[in-house]
């Protein structure tokens, strides 16, 4: 159903070459770019060579093809139910206003038919007009690479004006929440969509934007007692980080993940969560902030 | 001996090397002892062809380590729709597929079987030892694009005329790809039709992604079919607790998805047991839709009431009739500049309430099918938890051990 040739690489590949082809091109080499482009790492090995040797008759040895339109593919029935289920999404009004797209298709999915149960509950509106109306700009200043001025709420809740060349929005599943991140002055490179009160294009021409520093990887080094399912219960928790895994003995394995030192108090508590399964091993400074919390722990005498 | 292909043909047989390559990556080739050194060598030379940059390579002293890293934050679009392309076809699926559309170019274009046939051979005239495509071969492959949705087919008179879908104009919804394809279920198919526009995502990037229930996309797309017909479904469970798969039969409610960890359950009714089960995702092949039940609407609307004293994907172990909830409670210190704990323990929690005791006190309150599964977010509140009350002794006792034991980790004594 969803693994189908029609949507495989090789197709996409080979409907790319013949576009090629019937644009004149009969360089190999950028018919092999192609593959490598749109393919995996061996395709180099099948995809030219099946066309070169007539395995495929889509391709003639003069580098011609015997097709005649760009190759296109309507949407499969799968195609459309699953973009109808995305267009019943609250979250698709920040794109745009869309009624009633095909009307003959079933969804895959509706909102009701699945629940992400441990999302935390004060996400962002996504149906708030003014909210919309905000994505809507930073989505275009993103996209043309405009600095935008904007007034918002900091930390303390006190309105200040920040301006910002952004670079991306990103979206967090677990919070349920946009940031913009950008390039600004001072502390202001990543702000919190719902903080914007309101924003627009900037006048400003000679601002100079500050370099923004990166943000420094940093890694933390944790051994696994693999109890209570704790290895596989560790390891898919923090699965989305760059990592690496290695086992001591049966019961015992060491995990380092490499993680950004903004989210170092979230990953403490998270690393809390596991109990005495997981111990922080090193650095020293991560280990500290464990033992501070246990220390003001054991003082309540549970 | 067969020649290698990077495509396969059933994707069931990489799902689980991709997931241990993924979550665990410790193994070495000697430790993947469940299938022959040859298909661990085919799988892992395929993966790593699908993957490629972001294969990574251990030398230990039990041999070579093949493991997947990836920061999720850092990427642009999950890397394992690839994996999701490879599926493997014959030298006369490609070429037809391709001489079929361009025949029917336009939805204008109504033809029947023997003048598709013609015109096909046209098309190959020109090769030296050209293929033959028999009617039968023809009517099957457009048979099964009519099923897809591709291609239309209509009686005219006695003759079947067989013409183009109408295609859709995707360019100006490219951004809603991007982000849904990434965010919503089933995300992948988002991923085929960014293939058909081209254009690479550079506005969104992603936090907290958990990408691995890519690879259990066409199980899920089954699930959320029956779930649409209302229908009972046969399906294969193979957790890792059993060697040997177990055939179900159960009416599928509602997927569960963890924004936490990553997990997929399926939520159902278990028809033998009289009780509401869960289901890893990533456990469950062979999905089998079969008729539509008309108990479907009490028994989603009985998962709904349940999901009350839920706090994740346990709705008891009892029947329906004879469900049992507990009790737990427990208080957290907040001080004076800490009133951001008051709403972590209003956003975090899922089902239960939060009450101020005094100025810096608050209790959390719940009434739970399954008390253990709080215990982890519970214990993200220690250097402040005053007072815990679950309704087990044993779980009770558990919980304050464990703290003793990870004082114990860190070599700090407890008060007395």
């Amino acid at each position: 159903m969803i693994f189908s040739e029609l949507y495989s690489a090789y197709y996409n590949a080979v409907a790319k070459i013949i576009r090629e082809l019937i644009n004149g091109e009969k360089n190999e080499n950028r018919l092999s770019e192609i593959v490598s482009e749109k393919a995996f790492g061996e395709s180099m090995l099948t995809v030219l060579p099946s066309l070169k040797s007539e395995k495929w008759q889509l391709m003639k040895s003069n580098m011609t093809t015997p097709i005649k339109h760009s190759p296109t593919m309507p949407l499969t029935n799968i195609e459309k139910s699953w973009l109808k289920a995305v267009f019943m999404d609250p979250r698709i009004r920040l794109f745009g206003d869309y009624d009633n797209l095909f009307p003959d298709t079933e969804p895959l999915f509706t909102p009701d038919d699945y629940v992400i149960y441990d999302r935390y509950s004060d996400g962002d509106d996504f149906t708030d007009e003014g909210y919309i109306e905000r994505f809507r700009t930073i989505l275009s200043a993103v996209k043309s690479k405009t600095p935008l001025d904007i007034r918002m709420l900091n930390r303390k809740g006190d309105e200040i004006s920040v301006t910002i060349l952004p670079e991306r929005l990103e979206y967090s599943e677990k919070d349920d929440k946009m940031r913009l991140i950008g390039i600004g002055k001072g502390n202001y490179d990543t702000i919190n969509l719902a903080r914007i009160i309101s924003c627009k294009e900037s006048k400003e021409k000679d601002f100079s934007f500050s370099k923004k520093e990166e943000s420094k990887s940093r890694m933390v080094t944790l051994r696994i007692t693999d109890r209570r399912n704790a290895l596989e219960r560790c390891l898919l928790h923090f699965a989305h980080f760059e990592k690496r895994a290695e086992k001591i003995d049966d019961m015992n394995y060491m995990v380092h993940i490499v993680y950004d030192k903004d989210d170092e108090t979230e990953l403490v508590i998270r690393i809390l969560s596991f109990g005495p399964l997981v111990e922080v091993t090193e650095p020293q400074h991560f280990r500290e902030l464990i033992i501070e919390r246990l220390k003001r722990q054991a003082e309540f005498n549970l | 001996m067969s020649e290698f292909s990077e495509l396969i043909k059933n994707y069931e047989k990489v799902r689980s090397y991709m997931r241990e390559f993924y979550i665990y990556g410790f193994k070495n080739r000697s430790e993947y002892n469940k299938k022959s050194a040859r298909s661990y060598d085919d799988e892992r030379r395929r993966i790593e062809s699908w993957l490629q940059s972001h294969m990574r390579f251990d030398r230990t002293s039990e041999g070579k380590n093949v493991f997947i890293s990836i920061d999720s934050r850092r990427i642009e679009h999950n890397p394992f729709f690839r994996t999701l392309k490879a599926k493997s076809f014959t030298d006369k699926d490609i070429t037809l597929h391709f001489i079929l559309f361009d025949i029917l170019h336009s939805p204008d274009i109504h033809l029947s079987l023997p003048e598709i046939l013609e015109q096909i051979d046209i098309y190959l005239s020109g090769f030296s030892q050209h293929m033959v495509f028999d009617e039968s071969t023809v009517r099957k492959k457009l048979k099964e694009y009519t099923e897809l949705g591709i291609i239309t087919a209509e009686k005219q008179g006695k003759k079947m005329l067989y013409s183009r879908a109408y295609d859709e104009e995707l360019s100006d919804i490219t951004d809603i790809l991007n982000f849904f394809s990434e965010t919503a279920p089933c995300g992948v198919i988002g991923s085929f039709l960014l293939d058909k526009t081209e254009k690479e995502n550079d506005i969104f990037s992603f936090k907290h992604h958990y990408i691995t229930s890519a690879i259990d996309s066409d199980v899920l797309a089954k699930l959320f079919m029956a779930i649409r017909q209302k229908s009972v479904i046969t399906m294969t469970n193979l957790s890792r607790r059993n060697d040997t798969p177990i055939t179900i039969r159960v009416i599928p409610l509602k997927i569960f998805i963890s924004a936490q960890n990553g997990r997929q359950h399926l939520l159902c009714y278990h028809m033998e047991w009289n009780s509401i089960r869960s289901y890893r995702i990533d456990y469950l092949s062979d999905i089998r839709i079969e008729n539509p039940t008309p108990r479907y609407d009490e028994l989603r609307n009985e998962l709904k009431r349940m999901q009350e004293n839920m706090w994740g994907v346990n709705a008891g172990k009892t029947t329906l009739s004879n469900e049992e909830t507990h009790h737990i409670e427990f208080t957290v210190h907040v001080g004076e500049d800490e009133k951001h704990i008051i709403r972590r323990l209003e956003r975090e929690k899922r089902t239960g309430k939060v009450e101020k005791i005094d100025e810096n006190t608050y209790r959390f309150s719940a009434e739970v099918y399954d008390e253990n599964e709080l215990i982890p977010w519970i214990r993200t509140f220690i250097c402040r938890i005053k007072d815990i009350h679950f309704e087990s002794q044993e779980t009770q006792q558990r919980f304050k051990d464990d703290i003793k034991r990870m004082c114990g980790l860190y070599g700090i004594e407890e008060a007395e």
